[in-house]
C-alpha cells in the first residue's frame, strides 16, 4: 500500500528525516510513536504531498514520488495520489466558511466533481458512522474539538480513499473528548480501513496496532507488533522512550 | 481662461484616512466644517480695507492661461496683451509691474487673492459680471469680447445653429466649454438640453480634443483665446458670427476708490492715444468692437451703481431650483461613477491578489509591480493617460465616463488587491492544507475554501475604500465629467455671494450620501470581530 525508502528531508541544515524506511500493507494499522520532534509529522506530510523531500522514494500502489519533486507542474499527480491517502489534522482544519454537512461533502463535490444531491446521502451516512448526524446543520465553531475532529475524519472518509493518515488527531483534545475521537478511530481500523497514525496515545496503540514504529531523530528506531515494542524492545531508545512515557 | 483643479487633494486627504479607519463620521464632519471656514472666511474678508502697495502694481492672473492674454514664450520671457497692459498701467502710475498667482491654484479663484491681500488688482480675462461688482469692484472696460463658436476642419457644423441638430451617428453634440465661464452660461442658456455640454478646466485640453475629433464636436472660447488658437492650430477653425459681446474688466477690493479711478484714468488715456490698440494690433484681437471702448470710457461706470455706494440694493432672486436640480443631476453622475467602478476594482483587486500570492513568478512579478504603480501614481495623472494619450496610442477615443469607470476601477483594484492579500494570508495555512490533503486542486481550495473566507475578512476595509473612491470621483473633473465638486465649481463661479449655502448644499450631498456608506462599515467592522472573539 505504502512504502517509504530511505526517505531523507531537510530544513536548511537540519536533518528532519533521515533516511526513513517503512511499509504499510493493505489492513494494516500502522502506528508511529516517538519522542516530540523525532520527524513523525513530516513523514506523514511528505507521504501526501504536502512537502517536498530531498532524498528517497514515497510509493502508495502504483504511483510514485520521487525527491525534489515541485508542487508546481505535478498538480495532476499530486491529486491523484491525495484522493487516495486522505489526512486528519492535529487541529482538525475544518473549512470554517462551511457548515458540518458541508465539509463532509466538500471533498466528494469539489475533488470528484459530486452534485449536491449525489454527496449527501454518504456524507449523513458518515456522520451517523462518527455519531453527529444531529449535527449535520451546526455552525463548525459550534463544535467542541473533539466533535470537530470526528466531523474531520467523516470528511477524509468521503472521498473514500485506502489509506488515511492520523496527525496526532487527539493531541489537541482533552482526555475525554480524546476518548470519543480514539473510539471512532478503533472502530475504523476493526472495519479494516488501512492507516497510518501518528499518536502519543499509548493505550490505542497497544490495543489497535497491528505494526508499530519508534521514530526517533528522524530515524525508524525499531518496527514490530504491539506486544514486541512494548513488552520486548530491543532498541535502548524505544526503552528510554517507553520509560519516559509511562513517567508522564 | 484656464484654471486648473486642484484634485490631488482628495489623494492626501485618502491618505490618512487609511490609518484611521474608524474616524470616518468624524472626519466627514471635519470636510463639511472645513468648507464652511472657507466659506465665512470668503464671505467676510472683503469688507476690510486695506492699502494699495505704492510701489508695484500687484496684478493677479493666471500665467496658465495661455496666449494671447499672457504666457511665456520660447526664451521664459512673460508676453501677451495683458501683460503689455499692465506694464503701460503701470508705468502711468508710477510703478513697477509685477504678477502674482499667489496661492491660487487655479483662474477662477484669483479674485480670491484680493482678499488676502497679495494682490491689488486682478488683470486675466475676467468679464464684468453685475453679480459680482458687490464683492469685486470693476474698472473700466479695457477690452470688448464675443464668443466664437470653434470645431475642427472636417466638421460638418457651420454655424451655431447646427449645434441644435443631432449628430450623423444620432447623438447629441458635445460642446466643450471652460468650467464656471461665462460661455458655460451663454451656451447652456442657449441650447439648454439641446446639446452635451461638456466642462473643463483647462483650455488647451478642450481645443486638443477637437482638433483630434475626440469626444467633442465643438468649443465655445472668448474670440481672444479664439483666433489665437485658429492660427496655430491648422486643424480647427472659426464657424459662425461671433457672438454675445461682453466686457473685460479689472477686479479690485471695493474700497480701493482712488486707486480704481487711477486706473481708470489710465486706461482712458490709454484708449484715447491709441494704446491699447497698438498692443491688441500686435496680438491680433484688434476689431471693431473696440472702437465702442471710447464711449464706455467717457460713460459712467459701472452702469449699476457699486455695492459700496449702495449697499443697500434689493436681494437678487437665486433660482434655487435650478441650482437644486444640478446638485442633484451631478450628484447622480458621482454615485454612477461609484457604483459602477467599484465592483469592477472588486473584481480585479481579488484576481491580482491571488496572481501575487499563488500564481507562477512572472505573474506575480507584474502583478507586484502593477500595484506599486498604481499606488504610487496620482490618481489624477491616471485618468490623464486613460482619457488623452489612450486614443492616440490606439485610435479609440473613451467616451469620458466610460475613461472614469475605467480609471477609477484600475486605480482601486490596487488597492484592493492589497486589502484581499491580507485577508488571503489571514486565513490559516491549514484550511489550504485541509482541501488539498482531499485531492482538490489549489484553485479549487482557493474558490470553495480560502476565497470566500478573506472576502470576510476584507469586507470593512473594502467598504471603507468604497467610501473613498465615492469621493475620489471629483478627480473625474479633469476629464470633461460632470460630478458634484465639478457642478459645485461651475455653481461657485456663477453665484460668488452664495459660496456658504452652496458649500453646504454640496457637502451636504456628500454626507447624505457616504454616511449611510460609513455606518454600514463601521457595523461590519463590529460583527468581523465579534466573529473573532467568538
Amino acid at each position: 500500500m505504502i512504502v517509504v525508502e530511505n526517505l531523507v528531508k531537510s530544513h536548511g541544515k537540519t536533518k528532519v528525516l533521515d533516511g526513513v524506511t517503512l511499509t504499510v500493507k493493505p489492513g494494516d494499522v500502522a502506528v508511529v510513536l516517538g519522542p516530540s520532534g523525532g520527524g513523525k509529522s513530516t513523514l506523514l506530510r511528505c507521504i501526501n504531498g504536502l512537502e517536498p523531500f530531498q532524498g528517497g522514494t514515497v510509493r502508495v500502489g502504483d504511483m510514485t514520488l520521487e525527491a525534489g519533486l515541485s508542487q508546481h507542474g505535478n498538480t495532476a499527480r499530486l491529486v491523484a495520489l491525495r484522493r487516495r491517502v486522505g489526512m486528519v489534522f492535529q487541529q482538525f482544519n475544518l473549512f470554517a466558511n462551511m457548515n458540518v454537512l458541508q465539509n463532509v461533502m466538500a471533498g466528494p463535490r469539489y475533488a470528484l466533481g459530486q452534485s449536491a444531491e449525489q454527496a449527501e446521502p454518504t456524507a449523513r451516512q458518515l456522520l451517523e458512522r462518527v455519531g453527529l448526524s444531529d449535527k449535520a446543520n451546526a455552525r463548525v465553531e459550534d463544535l467542541s474539538g473533539g466533535q470537530q475532529q470526528r466531523v474531520a475524519i467523516a470528511r477524509a472518509l468521503a472521498v473514500k480513499p485506502e489509506v488515511i493518515l492520523f496527525d496526532e488527531p487527539t493531541s489537541a483534545l482533552d482526555p475525554r473528548t480524546a476518548g470519543e475521537v480514539l473510539s471512532v478511530i478503533t472502530e475504523l481500523a476493526r472495519s479494516g480501513q488501512t492507516m497510518l497514525v501518528v499518536t502519543h496515545a499509548m493505550g490505542f496503540a497497544r490495543q489497535v496496532a497491528s505494526t508499530i514504529h519508534i521514530m526517533h531523530a528522524g530515524r525508524v528506531e525499531e518496527s514490530g507488533p504491539p506486544e514486541q515494542i512494548f513488552d520486548a524492545p530491543t532498541s535502548a531508545v524505544t526503552r528510554a522512550f517507553l520509560a519516559q512515557a509511562r513517567q508522564s | 481662461m484656464c484654471h486648473t483643479e486642484s484634485a490631488t487633494e482628495n489623494r492626501s486627504r485618502r491618505d490618512w484616512t487609511r490609518k484611521g479607519r474608524d474616524s470616518d463620521v468624524r472626519r466627514e464632519a471635519l470636510v463639511v466644517l472645513g468648507i464652511l471656514a472657507a466659506g465665512l472666511a470668503a464671505g467676510l474678508a472683503p469688507t476690510r480695507a486695506w492699502a494699495v502697495d505704492p510701489q508695484v502694481l500687484r496684478w493677479g492672473a493666471d500665467k496658465a492661461g495661455g496666449e494671447p492674454f499672457i504666457y511665456e514664450d520660447d526664451s521664459g520671457q512673460l508676453r501677451g496683451f495683458e501683460v503689455e497692459l499692465a506694464e503701460y498701467l503701470a508705468k502711468k502710475l508710477g510703478k513697477r509691474s509685477e504678477v502674482y498667482q499667489g496661492g491660487a491654484a487655479d483662474w477662477s479663484k484669483l479674485p480670491e487673492l484680493l482678499v488676502n491681500r497679495e494682490i491689488d488688482v486682478v488683470l486675466n480675462g475676467y468679464e464684468y459680471d453685475p453679480e459680482r461688482e458687490k464683492l469685486y469692484a470693476s474698472t473700466i472696460p479695457y477690452y470688448i469680447y464675443r464668443f466664437n463658436l470653434l470645431v475642427n476642419q472636417a466638421s460638418p457644423i457651420r454655424d451655431w445653429i447646427d449645434l441644435a441638430s443631432p449628430s450623423p451617428t444620432g447623438g447629441k453634440r458635445r460642446v466643450g466649454v471652460l468650467g464656471g465661464s461665462t460661455s458655460e452660461a451663454y451656451v447652456e442658456k442657449r441650447f439648454g438640453q439641446a446639446i452635451e455640454l461638456r466642462r473643463s478646466e483647462d483650455v488647451a485640453n478642450l481645443i486638443g480634443l477637437v482638433e483630434r475629433n475626440e469626444n467633442l464636436d465643438a468649443t465655445v472660447q472668448d474670440n481672444t483665446a479664439a483666433v489665437t488658437f485658429v492660427r496655430k492650430t491648422p486643424g480647427l477653425k472659426i464657424v459662425g458670427e461671433a457672438v454675445a459681446p461682453g466686457y473685460y474688466v479689472m477686479l479690485t477690493r471695493p474700497a480701493d476708490r482712488e486707486f480704481r479711478e487711477q486706473l481708470n484714468q489710465a486706461l482712458r488715456a490709454g484708449i484715447e492715444d491709441g494704446t491699447l490698440e497698438a498692443i491688441y494690433r500686435k496680438y491680433g484681437i484688434w476689431n471693431d468692437d473696440q472702437q465702442r471702448l471710447k464711449y464706455l470710457a467717457a460713460a459712467p461706470w459701472p452702469p449699476v451703481a457699486s455695492a459700496d455706494d449702495q449697499p443697500a440694493e434689493g436681494p437678487r432672486v437665486v433660482d434655487w431650483g435650478y441650482i437644486t436640480e444640478r446638485l442633484l443631476r451631478a450628484a447622480g453622475m458621482t454615485l454612477f461613477l461609484s457604483v459602477v467602478s467599484f465592483p469592477l476594482a472588486m473584481l480585479l483587486g481579488l484576481f491580482i491578489a491571488l496572481l501575487r500570492l499563488f500564481g507562477p513568478l512572472l505573474l506575480r512579478i507584474a502583478a507586484t509591480v502593477y500595484v506599486e504603480v498604481i499606488r504610487g501614481t496620482p490618481l489624477l495623472l491616471q485618468l490623464y493617460v486613460i482619457f488623452y494619450l489612450t486614443p492616440r496610442v490606439t485610435n479609440v477615443a473613451l467616451p469620458p465616463e466610460v475613461a472614469g469607470i475605467i480609471g477609477l476601477a484600475l486605480n482601486y483594484a490596487a488597492y484592493e488587491a492589497e486589502n484581499y492579500r491580507a485577508g488571503l494570508l489571514a486565513v490559516p495555512r491549514g484550511q489550504m492544507e485541509a482541501g488539498l490533503a482531499l485531492g482538490m486542486t489549489k484553485l479549487q481550495v482557493l474558490r470553495r475554501v480560502v476565497v470566500p473566507q478573506a472576502v470576510r475578512i476584507v469586507i470593512p476595509p473594502v467598504t471603507n475604500d468604497f467610501i473613498n473612491l465615492f469621493k475620489d470621483t471629483s478627480v473625474c473633473s479633469v476629464i470633461l465629467i460632470t460630478e458634484l465638486t465639478r457642478q459645485y465649481n461651475t455653481l461657485y463661479n456663477f453665484n460668488r455671494d452664495l459660496v456658504l449655502e452652496l458649500a453646504l448644499l454640496t457637502g451636504g450631498l456628500y454626507l447624505l450620501m457616504s454616511y449611510p456608506l460609513s455606518l454600514l462599515a463601521s457595523r461590519l467592522e463590529r460583527q468581523a470581530k465579534a466573529d473573532e472573539d467568538d
